[in-house]
């Protein structure tokens, strides 16, 4: 491929950010294909029709208005997750503790609902939603200032929070927040008391005729606009612009005087915000209390609903619309089909793969080509990239 | 609490140190070829299931198995690297052909991991999160002299895994590998600056594959320990953030296998707090919960007071634009 200009078509007329477009829609195009390709393999393997299966998962995800509505309310966790992973992604920060932020964001917002349970209506609801974002604020808070002022790669102190976090929901839901009377029964899980009603997110799916075991909420148009905003403030606000070039180089952020430990906390607490959203669908939407088996690794997979959106807040809504078409469609395989449920999440993995595989060998098609059109600018036959001169090797 | 309590939680010590020191080993050759490689814990989860699997089909009785009895026990040991290898693959492809960012894949292998795992868990064992309890294993040995330690002392050398001693002595031939050999040099100015490692004519992407391949092996080893010499079964979820520990063991050794062998000790020793010593003084007065956290706490503090005395690879976890592919 590094034959270099023969392979390449000559530079186009075409607007570079039309170019972008064009190239992420056939790179994502790619990558579906490929992930669909080996699962067909996949799928033969285990003596099953790949047309079969496939077409059980997408009819049973549209199947009737409440199966939309189901995948909706999947999503709705899936949206702040990947938010909350990209925001820190756009200033080149891997905040993997999105998943510890969302459980302590889930114990501090059950505090608040049983504590100002005298607050009227909305009101109630407000301040609940307000502890939980601040719960996940200032767990995020602790890997930020750890690495502003040590240096502390956060990867490694995010998955240590992460595994402290899981030890606070016990904690919680063994003392400070344990039921006062304990449902009937022998064999009684633990959990909060139940909320008071206004604590409580409406349910939005009945508007449309959905069935209530859809738990639609409010929530998932929350969570529009809370990619509307940060779309908004990372391209429109200036602390887009500084994490940007945060993100790319320290080195030019330094030299244009840009406070780097300033940009990168306030990224940790807006995705720490954000993470502290992802627990209220379960907590609010549906159970209406905090319960022991909550349904954990929503941060995690937070992180690959961000990657297949490209950290791209509008791309997000539809990674993790996609995201959940799947996850429903473990249930039509095993209603339909003989293969394990478990395929989907291989499925999903190979699709998360080949995004990022693809997504890099476009990314770095473009910045050759554009390479070589300002080059061709300059009026210099070809400015090759060091990857053209370099030997190959192996 | 008493020194019988000390000694039994050094035998955990061990026991964790085991698995912190082959991970960690395996971190240190991918990161000191330039390869940064977060996915160990996700390599480490290939390597719980495919070595209980790989355990099980050589060792296992008769009608299933092979009935190889110890042997077989090693060889479903040498399956759970072979496999984690295979999967390190994935991220050599990735970050070494494609140039992926390393940090991406790695998050990647990680997330993949728990899946892979849980479909393969279903094609060896029919079911999807856990093998049957009370899997073959390798016969204990007690360390002639330390366990004869009196006080109570002793117990900490008795009964132990042959895998310990292995993981132990493999400090001299990762040592002698790395510093008194060509390849040795060689992988370690690959992470250190490739260029110049390609310029005297040596090639850098084959090295590479080699340091990750090998971080494969041990931590699908570590994994397949964990599974098979530990816990005699697999169970999702087992290896408990296990390759993080390690990873951050490995940033505290300042990438050297000797300073490593001490700190994934230490390392393994807080990991035994919440298991032995929770009635000791002062960590009795914390509810049962608050010590659980105790490792992780102990991980933050070495990381966040130590992180600035260390120094990586020159070259790890960049992009080496020399090394093939598109």
């Amino acid at each position: 491929m590094s034959t270099g200009d023969a392979t390449l078509p000559a530079p186009r007329a075409l607007p570079p950010w039309l170019e972008s477009a064009v190239a992420q829609g056939l790179a994502l195009l790619a990558a579906f294909a490929i992930a669909v390709g080996v699962g067909s393999l996949i799928i033969t393997l285990y003596g099953e029709n790949p047309l079969t299966v496939y077409s059980a998962m997408l009819s049973f995800a549209f199947k009737d208005i409440t199966s939309i509505g189901t995948v909706l309310s999947i999503a709705t966790p899936l949206i702040f997750a990947a938010l909350a992973v990209s925001v820190c992604f756009k200033g080149g920060l891997f905040n993997i503790g999105v998943e510890g932020q969302f459980l302590v964001g889930m114990v501090t917002a059950s505090w608040a609902a049983l504590t100002f349970d005298f607050l009227p209506g909305l009101l109630h609801l407000v301040a609940v939603l307000l502890f939980a974002c601040l719960g996940g604020m200032v767990y995020a808070a602790v890997p930020g200032v750890l690495k502003v002022t040590t240096g502390a790669h956060e990867v490694v102190t995010t998955i240590m929070m992460n595994g402290i976090a899981v030890s606070i929901v016990a904690y919680a839901l063994n003392g400070p927040l344990k039921f006062t009377e304990a449902p009937p029964g022998q064999n009684v899980d633990l959990r909060t008391d139940i909320f008071e009603p206004s604590a409580l997110v409406p349910d939005l799916g009945h508007l449309f005729g959905m069935g209530g075991s859809a738990h639609l909420s409010w929530l998932f148009p929350i969570a529009i606009v809370a990619s509307a905003i940060v779309w908004f403030l990372f391209r429109r606000m200036r602390l887009g612009y500084e994490a940007r070039v945060v993100g790319s180089s320290a080195g030019s952020a330094r030299a244009g005087g840009i406070a780097i430990g300033g940009v990168q906390i306030k990224l940790f607490l807006i995705s720490g915000a954000l993470a502290g959203m992802i627990g209220m669908q379960q907590v609010l939407g549906e159970r209406g209390a905090l319960v022991q088996n909550y349904e954990a690794q929503l941060g995690f997979t937070g992180i690959a609903v961000a990657f297949l959106g490209q950290n791209n807040p509008i791309g997000i809504v539809f990674a993790a619309v996609l995201w959940a078409i799947l996850s429903r469609g473990e249930t039509a395989l095993q209603l339909g089909t003989n293969l394990p449920r478990e395929f989907v999440i291989i499925l999903q993995g190979i699709l998360i793969f080949s995004v990022v595989v693809v997504y890099q060998i476009a990314k770095r098609r473009l910045a050759r080509r554009e390479l070589q059109r300002a080059g061709a600018e300059v009026g210099l036959r070809d400015t090759a990239t060091p990857e053209d001169e370099a030997p190959r090797e192996a | 609490m008493d020194l019988t309590d000390i000694g039994a939680s050094i035998r955990i010590a061990l026991t964790y140190f085991t698995i912190l020191y082959l991970t960690g080993l395996g971190g240190l050759f991918s990161e000191r070829s330039g390869i940064v490689n977060i996915g160990l814990e996700g390599l480490m989860v290939i390597g719980t299931v495919t070595g209980a699997a790989g355990a099980a089909i050589f060792a296992g009785p008769a009608p299933e198995g092979m009935g190889l009895g110890a042997g077989g026990v090693i060889f479903g040991l040498l399956f759970g690297a072979l496999c984690g290898a295979l999967f390190a693959s994935v991220h050599a492809v990735a970050t070494i052909n494609f140039r992926v960012d390393h940090i991406v894949s790695g998050v990647v292998i990680n997330l993949v991991a728990i899946g892979l795992a849980r479909f393969l868990s279903f094609v060896f064992f029919e079911q999807a999160t856990q093998s049957d309890p009370g899997g073959p294993h390798l016969p204990r040995l007690d360390i002639p002299g330390l366990s004869d330690i009196p006080w109570g002392l002793g117990n900490a050398f008795q009964n132990l895994s042959p895998v310990v001693l292995f993981a132990a002595v493999l400090v001299f031939p990762v040592t002698f590998a790395l510093y008194r050999t060509r390849w040795g040099l060689r992988l370690r100015s690959a992470g250190e600056n490739p260029e110049a490692t390609r310029s005297l004519g040596v090639a850098v992407a084959p090295l590479q594959w080699q340091g990750v391949l090998l971080s494969g092996a041990l931590a699908g080893m570590s994994g397949a320990f964990l599974a098979v010499e530990v816990v005699f079964n697999w169970r999702e979820g087992q290896t408990l953030g296990l390759g993080f520990i390690a990873l951050a063991a490995l940033i505290l050794s300042n990438w050297d296998p000797r300073r490593l062998l001490v700190v994934a000790f230490l390392f393994g020793f807080a990991q035994a707090i919440p298991l032995r010593l929770d009635d000791a003084p002062l960590i009795s007065l914390l509810p049962p919960q608050f010590i659980n956290m105790i490792p992780y706490v102990v991980t933050i503090v070495a990381i966040a007071g130590f992180v600035a005395k260390v120094r990586p690879p020159a070259a790890a976890g960049r992009a080496y634009e020399g090394a093939g592919g598109t």
